[in-house]
């Protein structure tokens, strides 16, 4: 069968997961660190693949990946474009202006307040104009503009149901600005909550070249090593779309990394609604699957400082993880974390003859960490007799407190009191307790956990060869959109993104600066 | 002439400076005392912020300060809140509502006072007090939140909401006169707001200084400061939040707050669409008791705000009374607009103000009148104590 491979990578904060994968059988994992321009480690992780399986790259018909390319030029305000903000709402909405509680460095580098412009426009909810569009206000902004901004963003009141005075502002800003300013137009982002909107909308303008670059150097990469296949992203809805798609909406991305991680625990556990528990090395995120894809955050999503509405897999997270520090007083666990020693478990943890008493210690002396996986690279215990020497009783409540911390997690996440199955993911899925955890029906631990979010981005076989992006059909209905199993995928090759679709919005609040969870609680970075 | 001038002119030498960590704290503080409703601080707390990013000074001042004969208003957001997030206010709004009540009762305003303790009408109160360059006076009508307009200790004790001026950002002016029908005030300035478009910006209860003396919750800012101010100390501190809540409602009010439950949201019943058709949130909360509550289950009955508690069938507070439930750990106040299954929380009792509790009070915003055939009895008598940090 020619093409009947794919490759996928998942690029977390520590390491860049991948995998080659013929139909459902995994053919090869990695595991490479994740470099600062992140394209390094794909490639490094790409190389180990090939090499290792062996595999004619001309054979291989898809690649894919998670990413966090976008939310790390955002949070480290890195190789963000200038933007040139409209707001169309005046004579309403100027008691706060664009970027009001933005953070001043993160301003600066888009430019700054003198790019942005509150033009007369805009609806009221029940259809009437706001204003008329102030077309002759919107052409002079634009010469203001000229040879000063690499992108726009335009946001208009109540958008989202009525669109026509972005469009119309967009026709104008082409006319003066030209092709080479890409525009971004807010109700193609996301919906109801004006100034939440226009954040995101502004967001996505800020790092359309970061996806560009990114998107350009690994189809050149790939291209390099003899494979000729698209290029796909998987966006926060666990869905994928094609990588040209993705310049232009890089903003659905930032969540990209955790959504693949559910859609892939969702694909190796044939489980479609439960709860996805996927456990790092300094945390662990906890997500909801309703017939298997993430449930969306209703609440405030924060990227870099900045309040937005995309829509972003309901995630919590919570400071657990394999290299988190057991804080106790003789035999008595005073805390788990949140300090964790990362990737330094193997200087400080007892298992390697360390000082500290982390989680991944507690599983071994418990005999529940037997073995190392294959893709790591170093033992899972040095020094056994470190942990022989650890008190009975310290272990026991160390055991106890780690599964207290997770069936509370699970619990939260869990919209209904009934118990439901629990897939448990990701490199630190070996050291916590999977046996008698309330509120779970089952705990399952599928094969190739441990590159889990790898898998997930490869999985978009589903339907038809894609030509263009995917999208669900009929999302129309209120949010989060349970899917009803007779949606499948289908492709379109439009430029039309799916948040278009979302007219049906209904009244309820996306935001909250009031989040009452312990734990971060967000679909992002 | 700025808020400074007018003190001086008062011979008023003590007031405080709200700057953004004031009223951040105000803001946490009106929000716990809200009851569940009081709306997304988001939107009042972010224009309070550009007003003092501008320079201007925002300046509160003790009740017992004010001359007897001046004239002061209440600035405040009417309307559907869910619109207000995608519709923003116009800067001039509250100038406008403002100047067009003083050209209608031909005086001068010369202090705005909040109507409520809630996310989105107290920092409205500190920005247009900014904007308006007059103090913010240390009171207000309700010292908890309540949906509707008619509801205040202001008309408990005589003052009329009328003239009511609402305006929208387009410049559109309503006068709204309807003299001691207050609950007409009402019902006419929810239509314009409909009418606006969903959202109205009202300059209402025009009083003297004397009348804010007689009828106004006193020192209901600093007791919003007071509680915002615990909660965030008790956060930076790693401190209980709850008990420094209630250690500050002592301090600053005298009066004992009550943890009357903790546990976890295990139902919500919502009626669906009520927020069109009935102008409210509507609905009914179960909650699941943890820790030494463990076996006990509480009931909240919510409109907008929190109305009933039931804790095992047994009624444990009414209206006016608060209810907070507030996140065991960070003491966020969990509204019934965003509580979802699964929040635990920590319940809060609180008494009313007295102001809230006479006779009239009980009758405009007692059980009966939010549909309940129950007589109001006093939270302190329903658990059976003098408040206090009781332990079941």
């Amino acid at each position: 069968m020619a093409k009947g491979m794919r490759v996928g990578f998942d690029v977390g904060g520590t390491f860049t997961d991948g995998v080659l994968m013929r139909g459902r059988e995994v053919l090869a994992k990695a595991k490479a660190l994740t470099t600062g321009d992140v394209t390094g480690g794909i490639i490094t992780a790409l190389d180990e693949l090939l090499a290792s399986s062996g595999v004619d790259p001309e054979e291989i018909g898809m690649v894919s990946l998670g990413t966090t390319h976008t939310t790390n030029a955002i949070i480290e305000r890195r190789n963000l474009n200038k933007v040139g903000i409209f707001r169309l709402g005046a004579p309403a909405t100027t008691a706060i202006p664009p970027l009001t509680g933005w953070p001043e460095d993160l301003k600066a580098a888009i430019g700054g307040p003198e790019l942005v412009h509150i033009i007369r426009g805009g609806s009221e909810y029940d259809g009437r104009d706001l204003a008329p569009l102030d077309e002759v206000a919107i052409a002079e902004a634009c010469r203001k503009m000229q040879g000063k901004v690499d992108s726009v963003a335009i946001t208009g009141v109540f958008s989202p149901i009525i669109p026509k005075h972005e469009e119309r502002a967009a026709e104008i800003v082409r006319d003066i600005l030209g092709e080479e300013v890409h525009i971004t137009l807010s109700h193609r982002i996301a919906t109801i909550s004006l100034l939440e909107r226009e954040n995101s909308t502004i967001l996505n303008a800020s790092v359309i070249t970061v996806m560009q670059r990114a998107v350009n150097s690994l189809k050149q990469a790939v291209k390099e090593r003899g494979i000729e296949a698209p290029l796909f992203i998987v966006q926060n809805d666990g869905s994928v779309m094609s990588a040209d798609y993705a310049v232009d909406y890089p903003i659905f991305t930032v969540a990209s990394g955790p959504a693949a991680s559910v859609r892939g625990a969702v694909y190796l556990s044939g489980i479609e609604d439960g709860v996805v528990v996927d456990i790092g090395g300094t945390s662990t995120d906890v997500a909801y699957i309703v017939k298997g894809f993430p449930r969306e955050s209703s609440i405030t999503v924060t990227i870099g400082g900045v309040k937005t509405n995309i829509r972003c897999p309901d995630l919590l997270s919570i400071a657990l993880g394999g290299g988190t520090i057991v804080k106790h007083q003789g035999e008595e666990v005073l805390d788990l974390g949140p300090e964790s020693v990362g990737y330094n478990l193997v200087r400080l943890g007892k298992s390697f003859g360390g000082p500290l008493l982390t989680v991944h210690d507690v599983a071994v002396a418990q005999g529940e960490l037997d073995r190392k996986l294959d893709v790591f690279k170093t033992e899972f215990l040095t020094r056994p007799e470190a942990i022989r020497a650890l008190p009975r009783g310290l272990v026991a409540a160390a055991w106890a407190k780690i599964k207290e911390r997770l069936e509370e997690a699970i619990d939260k996440m869990k919209t209904t009191a009934e118990p439901v199955p629990a897939i448990f993911i990701g490199g630190g899925a070996m050291v916590v307790p999977k046996v008698g955890i309330s509120g779970v029906s089952e705990v399952l631990s599928p094969e190739h956990f441990e590159v889990g979010g790898a898998v997930g981005t490869t999985i978009a076989e589903i339907g038809p060869m894609p030509r263009g992006w995917w999208t669900w059909s009929g999302r129309t209905g209120t949010r989060p959109s349970p899917r009803s199993p007779s949606r499948r995928w289908r492709t379109r090759s439009g430029p039309a993104p799916s948040a278009t679709r979302w007219r049906s919005w209904t009244w309820r609040r996306s935001r909250s600066p009031t989040c009452p969870e312990r734990g971060r609680r967000s679909g992002c970075g | 002439m700025g808020a400074r001038d007018i003190l001086a002119d008062w011979g008023v030498r003590e007031f405080r400076v709200i700057d953004k960590a004031a009223i951040q704290e105000i803001t946490l503080g009106a929000s716990i005392l809200a009851t569940g409703g009081g709306g997304d601080p988001e939107i009042g707390l972010l224009w309070t912020y550009k007003v003092l990013d501008e320079g201007k000074e925002i300046v509160m001042v003790d009740p017992a300060d004010i001359p007897d004969e001046i004239q002061v208003a209440s600035p405040a957001c009417l309307g559907a809140a869910l619109v207000l997030t995608e519709k923003p206010p116009a800067t001039e709004v509250i100038n406008l509502a403002m100047r067009r009540l003083e050209r209608y009762l031909g005086r001068t305003i010369q202090a705005t006072i909040p109507i409520e303790c809630g996310g989105v009408n107290s920092p409205v109160a500190y920005a247009a007090a900014g904007e308006l360059g007059v103090p913010v006076i240390d009171v207000d009508g309700m010292n908890r939140a309540f949906p509707e307009l008619q509801m205040t200790s202001w008309v408990t004790h005589g003052v009329h909401a009328s003239p009511t001026v609402s305006v929208d950002d387009r410049g559109n002016v309503t006068v709204i006169d309807t003299g001691e029908d207050d609950l007409l005030a009402e019902n006419l300035a929810r239509r314009a707001a409909m009418a606006y478009g969903g959202i109205s910006w009202i300059a209402t209860y025009p009083m003297t200084g004397g009348e804010v003396k007689g009828s106004s919750i006193l020192y209901s800012q600093s007791i919003a400061w007071a509680v915002g101010r615990a909660v965030m100390r008790a956060r930076r501190e790693h401190l209980d939040p709850i008990e420094e809540l209630l250690k500050s409602l002592r301090k600053e009010r005298g009066v004992e707050g009550y943890r009357a439950f903790k546990g976890k949201i295990v139902d919500i019943r919502r009626e669906f669409g009520s927020e069109t058709t009935k102008g409210f949130t509507l609905g009914k909360v179960v909650m699941e008791g943890i820790d030494s509550y463990k076996g006990s289950v509480a009931e909240l009955d919510f409109q907008n705000e929190w109305l009933i508690l039931r804790v095992d069938g047994e009624v444990r507070c009414l209206p006016p009374d608060l209810i907070a439930i507030l996140d065991s750990e960070t003491g966020e106040p969990i509204r019934t607009d965003i509580m979802k299954y699964g929040y635990r929380g920590t319940i809060v009792l609180i008494p009313a103000h007295e102001r809230m509790r006479t006779e009239k009070g009980i009758e405009l915003f007692g059980p009966r009148h939010f549909g309940y055939e129950l007589d109001y009895v006093a939270v302190e008598e329903l658990n059976g104590l003098r408040g206090g940090d009781h332990e079941s």
